[in-house]
C-alpha cells in the first residue's frame, strides 16, 4: 500500500519535472506556438490557393466534358492532375524548394504555401468536378431555358448546389492538408511538428513533446470537423 | 420574308443522334396566340421537336425562325431568344437551393435587370394567381409535385415570355395533381398565351388546343383542329395511336 502511494507520487513528480523540462525551461513552449503559427499560415494560404486553382481546373474540365470546348486547357489540366496526384507531396515540396527555387533567396513558408497550394488544387479539382457532374442535367437546362448563358448557369444554378454536395469532401481535404504540412521540416521549416521535434532533440525526452504535438493537431481537426458539421446542417435547410 | 405574324417558322428541321434520325424534315408554322398540342407515341420525336424550338437540342439541319429572326443562324444570340421562350419541364427542374421566391425572381433580376422589388411584386402577383402565395419562402423540396409544376409555370411567366413550351408537364405527377396543373394551363390559354404542349392528356388537347400535331417517327403525320383529329383521323397510324390512348 505504502509502496504504491510512493510510486504514484514519484510518477506525478516525474511527470511534473518532465513537463517543466520540455515546455517551461528556456521557454521551449515557444517552439510549439511558433510552429503552430507557421502550420496555420501555410495551411490557410495553401488552402486558398488550392480552392481557387481547384475550382478553376474543375470548371475547365467539366466544361470540356459537357460542351467539347476548351480542349487545349483541358489537356493542360489533365497533365497537371496526373503529375500532382501521381507523386508524393513531399517529393513535390523538395523539388520546388531545392530545384525550382534553388538559387533564389525566398521565405521557406512561401515555398511551402506554393507547393501545398498546387498539390491541394489537384485534389480539390477532382472533388469539385465530381460535384459539378453530380448535378442533374435538368438544372442546367432550366437555367439555359430562362436565358442564362453557360457561365451564369454555372454561377447561379450549378455551382451552389455542387459546392453544397462536396463541402464535406472539401473540408476533409483541408484537414488532410493541415496534417500534410507536417512534412515541412524536410526543407528546414519550423512548423508544429518540427517544433516538437526540436524540443525532443534538446531534452532527449520524446514522449512529452510528440504527444503534445499530436494533441494539438487532434484538437484543431476536431474543432474544424465540428465547424463543418454545423455548416453542413445549415446548408441542408433547403432539403427539409 | 413573309408578312405573316408567325411566331415560329420551322423549315425542314432534321435532328439525328448518331445514326438515329429523330426528326425528319419537319416544317410548320406556329402563330401568335395558338395553343398547339403535340401528341404521338413515345420515341416519336415530339419532345426533341419541342426542345429544338429553344435550341436545347441543336438541329442537325434546317432552320427555325422566331419572331422573324433565324435563331439557328451561326451568329444568333440564343440566350436573348430564350428569355422570350419560356419552358416547363416534365421534372419541374426548380432550383432546390433557392426559395420559391428566389426561383421566380433570379432570372428577371439578372437578365431583365428588374429591381428586387419589381421582380418580387410580379412574382407574388403570379403566385397568388396560382394559389401558392404562402409558399414564397418555402424551398422546392417542401412542395408536392403539382405545386412544384405550378411554380415552374410561374417561373416561366415571370420572364414575360411570348410563348411557353411545355414538355410533358403532367407526366411525372400523381394522378390527383394533374388537374391543378392543367387548370393553370387552361387559364393561360384563355388569356391568349401562345403555348406549345407535348402531352398525353388527350382531354386537354381536345378542350384547349387550337391545333394538334400528331408526330410519329420524326414526321408530322397529321396537323388539324382537335375536333378533326379526334373524331376524324385519316391516317392508320393516328387511328391506331388514338385507339390505344383513348379509352
Amino acid at each position: 500500500m505504502e509502496a504504491t502511494i510512493t510510486q504514484i507520487t514519484s510518477f506525478i513528480e516525474n511527470f511534473k519535472l518532465d513537463f517543466i523540462n520540455n515546455f517551461i525551461t528556456d521557454n521551449r513552449w515557444q517552439y510549439l506556438v511558433n510552429g503552430l503559427g507557421n502550420t496555420f499560415l501555410i495551411t490557410l494560404f495553401a488552402g486558398i490557393i488550392g480552392v481557387v486553382l481547384g475550382f478553376l481546373v474543375a470548371i475547365i474540365r467539366s466544361t470540356a466534358d459537357k460542351t467539347g470546348k476548351l480542349g487545349f486547357l483541358n489537356a493542360i489540366c489533365k497533365v497537371y492532375l496526373t503529375i500532382i496526384r501521381g507523386t508524393p507531396a513531399m517529393v513535390q515540396l523538395l523539388i520546388i524548394y531545392y530545384v525550382i527555387f534553388d538559387s533564389v533567396a525566398i521565405d521557406k513558408r512561401l515555398v511551402a504555401i506554393i507547393s501545398f497550394g498546387i498539390n491541394s488544387g489537384a485534389y480539390v479539382a477532382e472533388i469539385v468536378r465530381s460535384g459539378i457532374m453530380s448535378i442533374d442535367a435538368g438544372q442546367t437546362e432550366a437555367g439555359r431555358s430562362l436565358g442564362f448563358n453557360y457561365g451564369q448557369t454555372m454561377l447561379y444554378v450549378v455551382m451552389p448546389q455542387a459546392f453544397k454536395n462536396v463541402l464535406p469532401a472539401l473540408a476533409n481535404e483541408f484537414i488532410v492538408l493541415l496534417k500534410e504540412t507536417s512534412i515541412c521540416g524536410y526543407i528546414g521549416l519550423m512548423d508544429l511538428t518540427r517544433g516538437g521535434d526540436i524540443i525532443r532533440s534538446r531534452t532527449f525526452s520524446a514522449f512529452m513533446p510528440l504527444i503534445a504535438v499530436a494533441l494539438i493537431y487532434l484538437t484543431i481537426v476536431m474543432i474544424l470537423s465540428s465547424f463543418v458539421n454545423r455548416l453542413e446542417r445549415r446548408l441542408r435547410a433547403s432539403e427539409r | 420574308m413573309s408578312v405573316s405574324n408567325a411566331l415560329f417558322e420551322i423549315d425542314n428541321l432534321c435532328k439525328s443522334f448518331g445514326d438515329n434520325m429523330v426528326l425528319n424534315n419537319i416544317s410548320t408554322q406556329i402563330q401568335k396566340g395558338e395553343v398547339v398540342v403535340i401528341i404521338g407515341p413515345s420515341g416519336s420525336g415530339k419532345s426533341t421537336f419541342l426542345r429544338s424550338l429553344n435550341l436545347l437540342e441543336m438541329p442537325t439541319s434546317g432552320h427555325i425562325s422566331f419572331e422573324g429572326m433565324d435563331i439557328t443562324a451561326k451568329n444568333s444570340d440564343i440566350n436573348k431568344y430564350r428569355q422570350k421562350i419560356g419552358m416547363v419541364f416534365q421534372h419541374f427542374n426548380l432550383f432546390p437551393h433557392m426559395t420559391i421566391l428566389k426561383n421566380l425572381t433570379i432570372a428577371p433580376m439578372k437578365l431583365l435587370k428588374l429591381s428586387k422589388a419589381e421582380a418580387e411584386e410580379t412574382a407574388m402577383a403570379l403566385l397568388t394567381r396560382v394559389g401558392l402565395a404562402e409558399k414564397a419562402n418555402a424551398y422546392p423540396n417542401q412542395l408536392s409535385g403539382g405545386q412544384k409544376q405550378r411554380i415552374a409555370i410561374v417561373r416561366a411567366l415571370c420572364m414575360k415570355p411570348d410563348v411557353i413550351l411545355f414538355d410533358e408537364p403532367t407526366s411525372a405527377l400523381d394522378p390527383e395533381m394533374v388537374g391543378e396543373v392543367l387548370e393553370v394551363m387552361k387559364g393561360l390559354a384563355k388569356e391568349g398565351m401562345t403555348m406549345i404542349v407535348v402531352t398525353h392528356e388527350m382531354g386537354f388537347a381536345r378542350e384547349v388546343a387550337s391545333r394538334v400535331l400528331f408526330i410519329d417517327e420524326g414526321v408530322i403525320v397529321e396537323e388539324e383542329r382537335p375536333d378533326v383529329i379526334f373524331s376524324n383521323p385519316r391516317s392508320e397510324r393516328l387511328k391506331s395511336f388514338l385507339s390505344k390512348v383513348l379509352i
